[in-house]
């Protein structure tokens, strides 16, 4: 039994019979090393006997920790029903996935362990921000234990402790420290003073049981009373206790003999004693601080002897453990085995999604450069490029493959050195250097063209296409691309053919054949999921919703970026759901749906860590607009404030931002400053073919009377309203589907055209436009204009606005409060308003009565 | 938090009666501010009661819109305003 936990423990309890019923939650169980937070959650499980089911899987101490480690334990447990977990080509999400099911709708509540998380690789904290996120509707009590002292503002658990943290399925518990009380009871019969060993131990509850179990008098630290306890035993049961210290976690009970000669006898002492603890086939100390007490205090040359002999059993395994092997290679200063070792589970950790561990493993190859030799150090330091590319350290990206890229150089080596320079200049791209990016990947493209067609020129001729067509540098990028797919097909390289695919596609949209790139689009999409591959559906998506976005293509747009959202939401891509989001703001700028743009704009703002990314670029530049037409307050500041953060945006990500700087000039009536603003980008434009960068920015530009009439190649609506066609503009405006831009080429018009953008503009809520075209018609003297907005007209019997409409039907639907909040952006408080306010219009006092009239009045089909 | 002047029409005149009732209408615009972390400081209305012109803390002029949506209120403009004391600088001449 344990000492002052009961009622830890009866909360726990209580949250797992919540379990049973459906509601899930996840609890962070926090306390100093040593607290007994192990203790806690064994004697939960103990508890629960055969009423629930247990996962139990715990994070290793290892120097680079194994990827997914507890996920590994629960594959390995035969009665977790999960033993096909980690097979071979299993992506982490699918896993995850698997996990989830099994916490789902079973009769019985599973228990889920979690241990020593601020151990955890990065595998394993997605896994638990993953399951966390998603523990609501499970049958499972998810219990991550952590050291909280241990959890510094850096430490990567940190990111995830604030991101489950507010969610209501989320719980914080602490395993405190004993009282004197307490401390008095285990002392027992023992001649020991409690408060002294309270003062002297914190409270710690396995310093207190150590230094019990230690009978001395009171030793000075924790690691004394566990030496203490150990130098009582005999010469054999310590060789045993030390062998199993150089083991992170445990040791295989069968290795124990080989590595020391112990006796069956010596093995079992120690576990008699209470140092060790016997679990199935392991033997494992009752405490990691134990262990490295133990581990410390072995002479140097008998612990790398350990290590060695640890090695070599482990290298005669059949599936050699990667990342245990490299952790041994490194403690026993061995270098030459850590070369062997690390590449190997450095490609492990990179293939189960822990990008970080593999980094570390290969910089612990590299920093043994004379073992490795030049050319094997420069593809390390590519591999080791691609990882910090995929964490976004961009830097260090770039550092490592400008290494590689002077080895080749120096050596004769031309496909190396392409390969290579390709590698750079993806980093040069993401750092905004995109001129030395563009120079890199030429030079790339240069050599591998003088040794003949290959696979790798197909490869740098798609990747030349893709920063090309990023540059809006429509035509080459396309020349370039058409290239890379013959050559990837006369090769055989399918995934470079398919990329090449895409490109051309998305070229397509941006520069004057958008119905034909959406075509192409829409067909390797449909490959793409008959292929069941997630990675290229998302991508395709992406392009579909930002490439048609740009191109006005609405209706493909819109449900590719819905259907993005949905994808990227399941397999935790923060990035993808923040991107498809910023477009969705835009869209519903242009299309004059101003609150959901501002919702969405809004939306991306607060759930996107990355600070300002391209999402919150364009995200801000949409809620700027909107408050530039509203005539609202702080427009021009967002935009001006979100454009100075990143100087070396590409135009794509900057030209709609800027037409709101110059749009709010013109509504104030100061167009002549617009030149100034746009001339730079309007000539960045003239240098690519996006035919709606070039037709906006001249609009704004024609406007000013900087430029007489339409750029060639311009979008054709603004070149009609360019050339003074403000009847046809306004026709191609209405088709689009842009109300404001409609009314604003009517406005270009005669009294008769002016007088039907009015309407237009005041329903839209569009003062500043609405007040020019006012002044405009007073100056002409027309008399009786009609005055600003009138008072809707509420079209339904009840008098609902059209917001409670929409609650309403949400409402009759079955949504709850909380729900209908999610749906709308909203406030929960807010919605609880608005049903209020929608009991008291139609007279009932219930929701389900509420319902019923709204089918009476047949709002609901709205 | 910024501040800002919400300019309302009323056509048919903006009626608050100095009872229960208004009292009622009053508060319910203070609770339905709190979802949006808005906060209704003073209003002026003109003497025809077809004008306010209403202080506002709040965080964004959208929440501003939102909160007047949950009221039912009509916006015609939002501007962000500060104070200008008309002593502000008689103690700054010596």
């Amino acid at each position: 039994m344990l000492l002052e936990r009961d009622d830890l423990l009866a909360t726990l309890g209580n949250l797992l019979e919540c379990a049973r019923s459906g509601d899930g939650s996840l609890v962070l169980l926090a306390g100093e090393a040593g607290s007994g937070k192990t203790s806690v959650t064994r004697e939960l499980a103990n508890s629960v006997g055969d009423t629930a089911v247990v996962l139990w899987g715990a994070c290793d101490p290892l120097s680079t920790p194994r990827p997914l480690s507890p996920l590994h334990d629960f594959a390995a447990d035969p009665d977790s029903g999960l033993s096909g977990l980690l097979d071979e080509h299993v992506e982490a999400v699918e896993t995850f996935g698997t996990v989830l099911a099994r916490l789902k709708g079973t009769l019985r509540p599973v228990l889920m362990v979690v241990e020593d998380l601020h151990w955890a690789d990065e595998g394993t904290l997605d896994f638990v921000r993953f399951v966390g996120r998603r523990v609501a509707d499970t049958n499972a009590l998810a219990v991550c234990t952590y050291r909280d002292d241990e959890v510094g503002p850096d430490h990567p658990l940190k990111l995830v402790l604030g991101q489950l943290g507010p969610m209501e399925t989320t719980h914080r518990l602490d395993v405190r420290p004993l009282s004197v009380a307490a401390v008095a009871v285990l002392a027992g019969e023992r001649a020991v003073d409690a408060e002294a060993l309270h003062r002297l131990t914190d409270g710690n509850a396995f310093y207190v049981t150590e230094v019990i179990a230690a009978e001395e008098s009171l030793p000075g630290t924790v690691q004394e009373a566990v030496l203490a306890r150990v130098g009582r035993l005999g010469d054999g049961p310590r060789r045993v206790v030390e062998a199993v210290s150089i083991a992170p976690r445990s040791l295989e009970i069968s290795h124990v003999g080989l590595l020391t000669g112990a006796l069956v006898e010596d093995i079992d002492e120690t576990a008699g004693s209470g140092v060790l603890a016997a679990e199935g086939r392991f033997l494992s100390f009752r405490h990691e601080l134990a262990r490295a007490a133990v581990e410390e205090s072995i002479p140097m040359a008998r612990r790398l002897d350990l290590h060695r002999r640890m090695l070599s059993l482990l290298e005669d395994a059949d599936s050699p453990d990667r990342a245990r092997l490299a952790h041994h290679a490194m403690r026993a200063d061995a270098a030459d085995l850590v070369v062997d070792h690390a590449p190997l589970a450095a490609q492990e950790a990179s293939k189960r999604g822990a990008h970080k561990e593999a980094i570390s493993f290969y910089e612990s190859v590299l920093s043994h450069p004379e073992l490795v030799g030049d050319d094997r150090v420069a593809e390390f330091r590519l591999a080791l490029a691609t990882e910090f590319g995929i964490v976004d350290r961009q830097g260090e990206a770039l550092r490592q493959a400008t290494l590689a890229v002077d080895h080749y150089r120096a050596g004769n080596r031309t496909d190396r050195l392409a390969a290579a320079l390709v590698q750079v200049a993806g980093p040069q791209w993401s750092l905004g250097d995109a001129p030395s990016c563009r120079a890199t990947i030429d030079e790339a493209v240069e050599l591998l063209t003088r040794l003949g067609p290959s696979r790798d020129l197909a490869h740098a001729l798609y990747t030349s296409s893709h920063f090309y067509m990023l540059a809006r540098q429509g035509q080459f990028a396309l020349e370039v691309v058409k290239r890379s797919a013959a050559m990837a097909e006369e090769f055989g390289a399918n995934d470079i053919g398919w990329s090449a695919r895409l490109i051309i596609g998305c070229i397509e949209i941006i520069t004057g054949a958008p119905l034909r790139g959406l075509a192409v689009l829409n067909e390797i999409k449909e490959e793409a999921e008959r292929g069941d591959d997630p990675h290229r559906v998302a991508k395709t998506l992406g392009m579909l919703g930002s490439g048609g976005g740009e191109a006005r293509l609405y209706d493909d747009a819109i449900s590719a970026l819905d259907e993005g959202i949905v994808q990227g939401l399941a397999a935790d891509e923060d990035y993808a759901v923040a991107y498809n989001r910023s477009w969705l703001a835009r869209i519903a700028f242009e299309q004059g749906r101003w609150n959901q743009a501002v919702e969405y704009a809004e939306l991306v703002d607060r759930t996107s860590s990355t600070g300002v990314g391209i999402a919150n670029v364009t995200a801000r530049g949409a809620l700027g607009r909107v408050r530039v037409r509203r005539g609202d307050p702080g427009g021009r500041e967002l935009i001006e404030d979100t454009l100075q953060l990143g100087v070396s945006y590409e135009l794509q990500h900057v030209w709609a931002p800027l037409c709101g700087l110059a749009e709010h000039e013109w509504l104030s009536g100061r167009a002549q400053r617009i030149p100034v603003l746009l001339s730079e980008d309007y000539g960045r434009a003239l240098d690519t073919d996006s035919q709606w960068a070039r037709g906006e920015l001249g609009f704004w530009m024609w406007r000013a009377g900087a430029i007489d009439g339409p750029p060639d190649n311009a979008a054709r609506p603004f070149a009609l309203q360019m050339a003074g066609e403000w009847r046809a503009a306004a026709e191609a405006w209405r088709e689009i589907g842009c109300p404001y831009e409609v009314a604003l080429a009517l406005a270009d018009g005669d009294e008769t055209a002016c007088l039907e953008a009015l309407p237009t503009f005041d329903s839209l809520g569009a003062r500043p436009a609405a007040s020019l075209v006012r002044a405009r018609l007073r100056d002409v003297g027309v008399k009786n204009i009609p005055k600003g907005p009138t008072k809707q007209t509420l079209a339904n019997p009840a008098g609902l606005t059209s917001r409670q409409l929409e609650v309403l039907g949400l409402m009759a639907s079955g949504m709850s409060n909380a729900e209908i909040a999610d749906e709308l952006f909203l406030a929960k408080k807010t919605v609880e308003h608005h049903v209020s306010a929608i009991f008291s219009k139609l007279s009932v006092t219930t929701r389900a009565k509420a319902i019923v009239a709204a089918h009476e009045l047949g709002t609901t089909q709205k | 938090m910024p501040r800002y002047l919400v300019e309302r029409s009323f056509p048919d005149g903006l009626e608050i009666p100095t009872t229960s009732e208004g009292l009622k209408a009053c508060l319910g615009v203070v609770d339905g501010n709190t979802g949006e972390q808005v906060t209704w400081i003073r209003s002026f209305v003109t003497d025809d009661h077809q004008k306010t012109f209403c202080i506002y803390d709040g965080p964004t002029p959208e929440a501003i819109r939102r909160a007047a949506d949950v009221s039912e209120m009509p916006v015609d403009a939002i501007s962000e305003i500060s104070v200008l004391d008309p002593y502000f600088y008689v103690g700054g001449q010596s």
